[in-house]
């Protein structure tokens, strides 16, 4: 088994974006290394030469679609789920010209 | 300095598909609407909305593998690429990370005059993020763009220079506005180029840490931006030559910034994103036959080389020239199109991509939106050919078809009596005799063998005629007259 | 009225001996009373209902066409939207969200005349197997409140035992329509992978999910697979083929049943013998048993919880406070709206599964994880497809006991264990129905487990079908709900 640390909850953290508290970060590191520590019985297994399964509907292939403009969702009714708007964009706090 | 560095480039070419609907989402795939208006459940990230593939961006996206002579997959699949950013309706993209549709592949191009081979590494399908709208005090999100279909085009890092890399980009675009898969538009930004660069002492084999530039929006800021960033890299590693060279160029990713024409940084590697792609559950994979790709690969419309060549052997225009009006498929339409009514390609071509062009430089137009015909153009060449107007007079007739472009090339020499060439020999002859009398020395020096002294007493007779003398009728007459001058003084 | 079932409640409108609107204010009436202590509903939509039953007795007296589920009052789980309607899933993050669009079951059912009756409790994001981790309400078990009435879709299952609706729907996605069937003595039916459109399904494990009934009895879930077992061109992972009809059929003898003993080894004594009685009464109707082998089921838990959660991970990344759904009041900058949305929003079964999620795919430990777990699900692919051809039908218990008491499972790895039996047909994508069978001496319900080859729906409900005619388990009403309300 992996060794867990803090340090690593604080990575999970980070990478899916949820705050956690100090307090809250260490139950969880508990929760994980108990959790791990079950789901490595998999390495028991050999899966030497085993394809890994992608769709377990194995013949499904190929499905597209025309490429034919479809209904679109009102305006309104996509910025009345949202927490806030301005102007028809979503609005949201002054980001650095940053990101991917 | 520079010298004894060799650029190592690769380029990552995001293309935006021209279908009419988005790649998952059945929204419209269109720019410059109103924000927030061509949106669905699925390209807004709604729970419980599922993508659907669009089988015409496939087709696209094979259509350009087979114009690349590259390996089309008969199996291909999906991925998510797990990233946070408010662009992102899902926060994970939906892109091909292990089985790509297209595999390999060559791009050609003319750099400098030489026809050059470069290698691509993988072309793939993937969706779009929205577009952010930053103000002062916040930021908006549109997602009119999110969804729509990108196919993301990575070359080997086989560029050493900068002009390659440019040579290369817009031969991609030739090729992607030849087979009308994207609008291939650079400010609407259905095309973009990311850079990475690194370099490395010539001789050297292993690959040093690389410079990542996104967001060039044009060739000319391609080019500036890595030049740019080769020239700071050397200078770097000469200035930093007691360390070892993976401490002097740390792995980075850079904005181009058009307004101050400089890189800002984005991110270290010490935040690089860790994508954990995985396959994408919702989505099946695509299987392919050789049936459907021959298909695709026997109808590709004629593509940029072919045509390349084709004007190279065919209407024997210079391989840069050539290359110049092939790039762009609506210029090189635009001169197909004079052709029809002018037989002089050579010219034609020279007048649409010097002359005209270079007068239209600047103006925020281009040959293509200033209103001028080809057919018009077409004329005046022809015009030239017959020896009815001098070169020098098509240049200022050519003036006035820019200052109005209704104006028929024919109507503005009616027009204007200082463009009605003087072919009277006994006109020129008198002009001829002028100039004759006023340069002995020139006379002198001609009969000395030099032969520039002949060229300057024929631009003497055309200035004297303000340019309307027919220039063939001035050479004849002046040779005429110095030969006869050579056997009165024996 | 409420012991009748839909097959019945339909037939009865349909020949004018009820109306639309007496069978919908019928069980209405019984919402409103015991709601309240049961917890079931989240929702309920009185007007719309009652709307719906009013055109279809009007369509009934001009003699219109009526559909497969006329005048059936139906909950829907709360991750499946309703357009218009709010879709919490149990959560606090999406307390305030309308459904922009109806899921394609709503549509179905709508179409065929069914009456939409309200919105059911669950685990939050349908993580959990008590219906404990709903974070707006508790929901009790109709045969004993003390204890829990399963999971995920635990308020369905006790909407349905308790007789508040004939019918609803429930999402399973390691076991969250049969287990929670089980603890209430219902039927519940999970579809072949990509029998039942998952569009309008909040995603939680993406190739695991499948819509599907909760009903009195296998002819009723039979009807309504018959309604949602559609293709459907929103999904990409639907079935591509048409709906089937399963006309109510009896068949046990000739047919093989296969049981994983390896599987069977860790139950309670009193399960034990609960399951071999099973067994006779399928050998007393002509099937014969026969020893199959899924060892490796022993790593489908692990399996599982690697493979849901990495989906999960990435299906809950769009709940990010920016586009909808809670955005908190104290977040001032961009990462503070991700990260305070989300600590505020979920709960912590699902920030666990989520962070695990995120662990299993990230670099340096997708191979070891995600990776192998995929290889595994290979296996037990294999494994299945082997066992299926010495059986028609594997069974199987479908849960590890009766109900347990709410809050007496603290520890998440033991709550995991609960979903032993039910998490390997998630797995290989086959059908699986669990039919009441026994009662435990506190008189706690207990379900058998079918399963079949995938899409082989319809040699599934036949076999249930008669199980439970011979059985008579699902027969019974709690005693709190017996009441008639008249």
């Amino acid at each position: 088994m992996p060794q867990l640390h803090k340090e690593t909850i604080s990575k999970l953290t980070k990478l899916s974006r949820i705050d956690c508290s100090e307090e809250e970060q260490e139950k969880l590191l508990a929760d994980l290394k108990r959790i791990l520590n079950y789901i490595d019985q998999l390495q028991e297994i050999n899966t030497d030469n085993v394809t890994p399964c992608d769709h377990v509907l194995a013949d499904m292939l190929n499905v597209m679609r025309e490429d034919v403009v479809g209904p679109t969702m009102p305006r309104e009714t996509f910025l009345n789920n949202a927490p806030s708007h301005v102007g028809g964009l979503i609005r949201v706090p002054p980001v650095l010209k940053n990101g991917t | 300095m520079t010298q004894q560095w060799e650029p190592v480039i690769g380029l990552e070419i995001h293309a935006e598909l021209n279908t009419k609907s988005k790649l998952f989402s059945v929204a419209p795939n269109r720019f410059g609407d109103e924000p927030n208006t061509n949106i669905t459940e699925v390209c807004t990230g709604q729970p419980g909305a599922l993508p659907v593939l669009n089988k015409e961006a496939v087709r696209k996206a094979v259509q350009f593998g087979c114009a690349i002579n590259a390996n089309v997959a008969k199996f291909s699949k999906f991925d998510r690429k797990s990233y946070f950013y408010p662009d992102s309706p899902r926060n994970f993209q939906i892109t091909q990370y292990e089985q790509p549709i297209v595999l390999g592949g060559t791009i050609i191009a003319e750099v400098e005059g030489v026809e050059k081979s470069f290698a691509v590494n993988r072309v793939h399908l993937e969706d779009d993020a929205g577009m952010l709208k930053h103000f002062t005090n916040f930021a908006g999100v549109d997602y009119n763009r999110a969804g729509v279909p990108l196919i993301e085009i990575v070359s080997e890092p086989c560029l050493h220079n900068a002009k390659e890399a440019v040579a290369y980009a817009m031969a991609v675009r030739a090729i992607l506005q030849y087979l009308d898969a994207s609008d291939c538009n650079m400010e609407e930004g259905s095309l973009r180029f990311d850079a990475n660069i690194s370099i490395r002492p010539k001789g050297e084999t292993g690959l040093r840490n690389k410079i990542e530039i996104k967001n060039m929006n044009s060739f000319s800021n391609l080019q500036l931006a890595i030049e740019a960033e080769i020239k700071r890299q050397a200078q770097e590693y000469t200035q930093k030559s007691h360390l070892p060279p993976n401490e002097v160029i740390k792995q980075a990713t850079f904005r181009w910034d058009p307004e101050s024409k400089q890189p800002v940084l984005m991110r270290t590697k010490e935040y690089a994103e860790d994508y954990r792609y995985f396959p994408e559950p919702d989505l099946v994979p695509i299987v392919l036959t050789d049936a459907y790709i021959n298909q695709i690969r026997a109808t590709l419309p004629e593509l940029p080389l072919q045509r390349l060549r084709r004007y190279i052997s065919q209407l024997s225009l210079a391989p840069d020239a050539a290359f110049f009006l092939t790039s762009d498929k609506l210029l090189a339409d635009y001169f197909e199109e004079g052709l029809k009514t002018c037989s002089n390609a050579r010219n034609l071509c020279n007048w649409i991509i010097v002359e005209f062009a270079g007068r239209l430089k600047d103006t925020g137009k281009t040959i293509l939106t200033c209103g001028i015909t080809p057919h018009q153009i077409a004329k005046l060449v022809n015009l030239i050919d017959k020896g009815t107007i001098t070169g020098r007079i098509a240049k200022s007739i050519a003036d006035d078809m820019l200052a109005d472009p209704t104006l028929d090339c024919e109507q503005i020499i009616a027009g204007n009596p200082d463009y009605q060439p003087v072919h009277d020999s006994a006109e020129i002859a008198q002009l001829v005799d002028q100039v004759l009398a006023s340069n002995p020395q020139s006379i002198a020096d001609f009969k000395a063998g030099r032969d520039r002294a002949f060229a300057f007493l024929v631009g003497q007779v055309m200035k004297l005629s303000r340019g309307k003398a027919s220039p063939a009728v001035v050479n004849d007459l002046l040779k005429e007259r110095l030969k006869a001058k050579g056997k009165d003084e024996g | 009225m409420h012991t009748l079932s839909a097959i019945d409640l339909r037939n009865k409108f349909i020949q004018g001996d009820l109306t639309a609107v007496e069978i919908t204010n019928h069980f209405l009436a019984r919402i409103d009373r015991y709601n309240q202590d049961l917890g079931a509903f989240l929702a309920v939509f009185h007007e719309r209902a009652l709307q719906k039953a009013k055109n279809l007795d009007e369509k009934r007296r001009k003699g219109e066409k009526l559909g497969k589920l006329a005048a059936i009052p139906i909950a829907l789980k709360d991750n499946i939207h309703v357009a218009g309607e709010i879709s919490t899933c149990g959560s606090q993050f999406l307390l305030n969200y309308r459904a922009p669009f109806d899921a394609t079951v709503t549509r179905l059912i709508e179409a065929e005349d069914g009456i939409i009756i309200g919105k059911t409790n669950m685990d939050e994001f349908a993580m959990g197997s008590s219906t404990e981790n709903s974070s707006i309400q508790k929901t009790f078990n109709p045969w004993n409140l003390k204890c829990s009435p399963g999971g995920s879709s635990g308020g369905s299952a006790a909407a349905v035992a308790a007789r508040l609706c004939p019918l609803a729907l429930g999402s399973d996605t390691g076991g969250s329509i049969r287990q929670p069937a089980s603890l209430c003595g219902i039927v519940g039916f999970k579809p072949t992978y990509g029998r039942v459109s998952r569009y309008g399904l909040v995603a939680y494990g993406s190739s695991l999910d499948q819509i599907g009934p909760l009903a009195t009895s296998t002819a009723d879930a039979a009807l309504l697979v018959e309604v949602i077992g559609q293709h459907c061109d929103k999904d990409s992972t639907s079935l591509p083929m048409p709906g089937e009809t399963y006309p109510l059929q009896e068949r046990v003898a000739g047919m093989r049943f296969g049981v994983p003993r390896q599987f069977i080894e860790g139950l309670a004594a009193d399960q034990q013998q609960i399951f071999n009685n099973s067994l006779e009464t399928l050998k007393s109707l002509g099937g014969t048993i026969v020893d199959v082998d899924l060892s490796s089921c022993k790593y489908a838990i692990a399996v599982y919880y690697i493979l849901a959660t990495a989906e999960a991970s990435t299906n809950l990344a769009r709940f990010d406070g920016i586009r909808y759904g809670k955005r908190s009041a104290r977040a001032k900058t961009l990462d503070e709206v991700y990260e305070l949305s989300k600590e505020e929003g979920f709960g912590p079964e699902v920030k666990r599964r989520i962070l695990l999620g995120t662990f299993v795919l990230s670099a340096g430990y997708q191979d070891a994880y995600y990776k192998k777990a995929q290889k595994v699900r290979t296996l037990l692919l294999q494994e299945f497809k082997k066992a299926f051809e010495k059986c028609h039908l594997v069974v199987s218990p479908a849960a590890v006991n009766g109900a347990f008491e709410i809050g007496a499972i603290k520890d998440p790895l033991q709550m995991y264990l609960e979903d032993i039996y039910t998490i390997p047909s998630n797995l290989v994508g086959i059908p699986a129905i669990s039919v009441p069978s026994a009662f435990t001496k506190d008189n706690k319900p207990v379900g058998l487990q079918f399963m079949g080859p995938q899409k082989q729906e319809a040699h599934i409900f036949p076999t249930a079908h008669a199980f439970e005619l011979a059985n008579g388990s699902s027969k019974k009403i709690p005693p709190l709900y017996q009441e008639n309300l008249a």
